[in-house]
């Protein structure tokens, strides 16, 4: 485990679980351990704290998840040509600390980083699932309210994750990430069924806003391990941000990833500009004053968000995508949170419907 | 002035003029001789509450995005020149706020710019617009048709249809095309 934690709180429910016995296992007595009886109470904001979010990543809090876990991706909308992912909330929050991170609006009530004793529990649900579609195919990820592999090392949840997805056919677990913490992975057969993707920025995005993430050469390079040990990968261009020289750095981050990955062994890319609603830009430029990415040419939005303007941003992703149509493979693209006129302006074609891309997407 | 007096005449400003609290952080928050030139700055002419909330804004931003301080900003030429330039106070403070915005959104200006000047080029008649997106936000064009009559209608609409090709490259710039 590469992250600092403070303490490590535990509701009392779930202090005989396995994830709590694995996590005391691989921890030790390194890291303060404190039963909570109230969960609902440890996970709110700590009085006091001049950064409630940022003391909220340090601080671990191991309870049974009571809502489902499995829905939409809560970045989707009627409005926006989707992808049709689902996701699996078997953690919230993240030890990294990305300046433009959506969660810093999104947890601002419950930043704790808490992770699901129950989370098997989810694979019922995904069960149900597909037995109530048969004969579709599902993307199935645990990478929006969480890092995916941020603490695997110590929670060792993917295991089960993998043992479960790679035993159906109809299923894609998609593994999220801005780490290269994939050693739990290697021992493991996904027989396909399991991708592994990464969120991608150039080195000068990484250094300015990625706090305590991986840097974008290690990245890759886990992206080649886990290829070479079965896994399917795949890159989030997202957020891309318009900064001076980004047309450069996102078009030879590019060359760098296909130097290591060969094009044909993406199974599939996507793009999302940087977008804040004016409350997490807030957010953001008060708990990163000095980050010049968050200060782009950045516009309110007909969706309600600050986005690049239309033509600077539209621009990036006309050269991203055409960079990757010269790589020689048809990569299956999307982007995301955009309206379906983005998508024909970018990919010349209209998009296909949620349901659809998230079919193909499953299936590759 | 001492800090103390400057945070002190920052606040009385703030509490006469009710600015935001976020605003007022923003410019406390401020090195001194940047906290200070604002001061100046807003009461030379005579910034109204959303005039100086904006201000805040694109100075801050300024700062980050340029590695450089809002004193700096509202020493430099042009900045100097609009406060002792000619012209009412509200005209300043209007010219103060564009100069610092085509700081802050040099690529934005620039773009917006052109495609004025496109427009201009289609040489429409008076009754027929073509309207940009605010702030170039979005991908969408808004054509306008006035007319009063049917021969009015069928002549714009003519007048559109020769100037299809250029709306349509305007269209294609908006959307990023190179």
């Amino acid at each position: 485990m590469n992250f600092d934690l403070d303490e490590i709180l535990i509701e009392r429910e779930s202090r005989e679980s396995a994830l709590a016995t694995r996590i005391g296992g691989a921890l030790g007595d390194h890291i303060p351990v404190i039963e909570v009886d109230d969960a609902r109470a440890a996970a709110r904001p700590r009085p006091g704290d001049r950064d409630p979010f940022g003391a909220g990543k340090r601080r671990m809090l191991i309870v049974r998840r009571k809502s489902p876990f499995l829905m939409a991706c809560p970045a989707g909308s009627s409005r926006f040509a989707c992808c049709g992912y689902l996701v699996l909330t078997i953690a919230s929050n993240c030890p990294m600390d990305c300046s433009y991170c959506f969660l810093q609006e999104y947890l601002a009530d419950n930043p704790v980083f808490q992770i699901f004793s129950n989370y098997t529990d989810a694979l019922d649900e995904v069960d149900r699932m597909i037995a109530s579609a048969p004969g579709r195919s599902f993307r199935v990820g645990t990478g929006e309210l969480a890092d995916s592999l941020a603490f695997d090392s110590i929670t060792a949840m993917s295991h089960d994750l993998v043992e479960y997805f790679s035993a159906r056919p109809n299923l894609t677990l998609e593994l999220k990430t801005k780490t290269d913490e994939v050693d739990t992975l290697l021992a493991l057969d996904p027989r396909g069924r399991v991708l592994v993707s990464w969120s991608l920025s150039p080195e000068a995005v990484f250094l300015s806003s990625e706090h305590r993430s991986a840097a974008p050469a290690a990245r890759i390079a886990a992206a080649r391990r886990v290829l070479e040990a079965g896994y399917r990968v795949a890159f989030h261009f997202d957020p891309i941000i318009a900064y001076p020289s980004a047309a450069r750095d996102y078009l030879e981050l590019i060359d760098t990833l296909l130097d290591s990955i060969p094009a044909k062994d993406i199974s599939f890319v996507s793009m999302g500009g940087l977008r804040m609603t004016p409350t997490l830009k807030s957010a953001a430029r008060r708990r990163h004053p000095d980050d010049a990415m968050l200060c782009g040419e950045d516009v309110l939005a007909p969706d309600g968000r600050y986005r690049s303007f239309a033509p600077l941003r539209l621009r990036l992703y006309r050269q991203l995508a055409a960079k990757f149509r010269k790589a020689g493979a048809e990569i299956p693209s999307y982007l995301c949170m955009e309206v379906p006129s983005v998508h024909e302006k970018v990919f010349g074609a209209t998009p296909p419907r949620p349901a659809t891309i998230g079919e193909r997407l499953a299936t590759i | 002035m001492t800090i103390n007096a400057t945070d002190a005449a920052i606040r009385a400003l703030a509490a006469e003029k009710r600015l935001p609290q976020v605003h007022l952080e923003r410019w406390l928050a401020m090195d001194a001789d940047s906290s200070s030139a604002l001061i100046s700055i807003a009461h030379t002419l005579k910034l109204r509450t959303g005039q100086l909330a904006t201000a805040i804004e694109l100075l801050d931003e300024i700062a980050v995005r340029e590695k450089t301080s809002a004193a700096r900003v509202l020493g430099g030429p042009r900045a100097r020149a609009i406060v002792d330039g000619g012209g009412s106070a509200p005209e300043r403070a209007r010219a103060m706020l564009e100069h610092l915005r085509l700081i802050r959104f040099p690529e934005l200006v620039r773009t917006r710019a052109a495609l004025d000047a496109d427009i201009k080029a289609l040489n429409l008649p008076g009754g027929a617009q073509v309207v940009l997106p605010s702030e170039l936000a979005s991908d969408e064009v808004t054509v306008t048709l006035r007319f009063r009559n049917a021969g009015e209608f069928e002549r714009m609409l003519a007048r559109l249809n020769d100037a299809k090709l250029g709306i349509s490259a305007i269209l294609d710039k908006l959307g990023g095309k190179e």
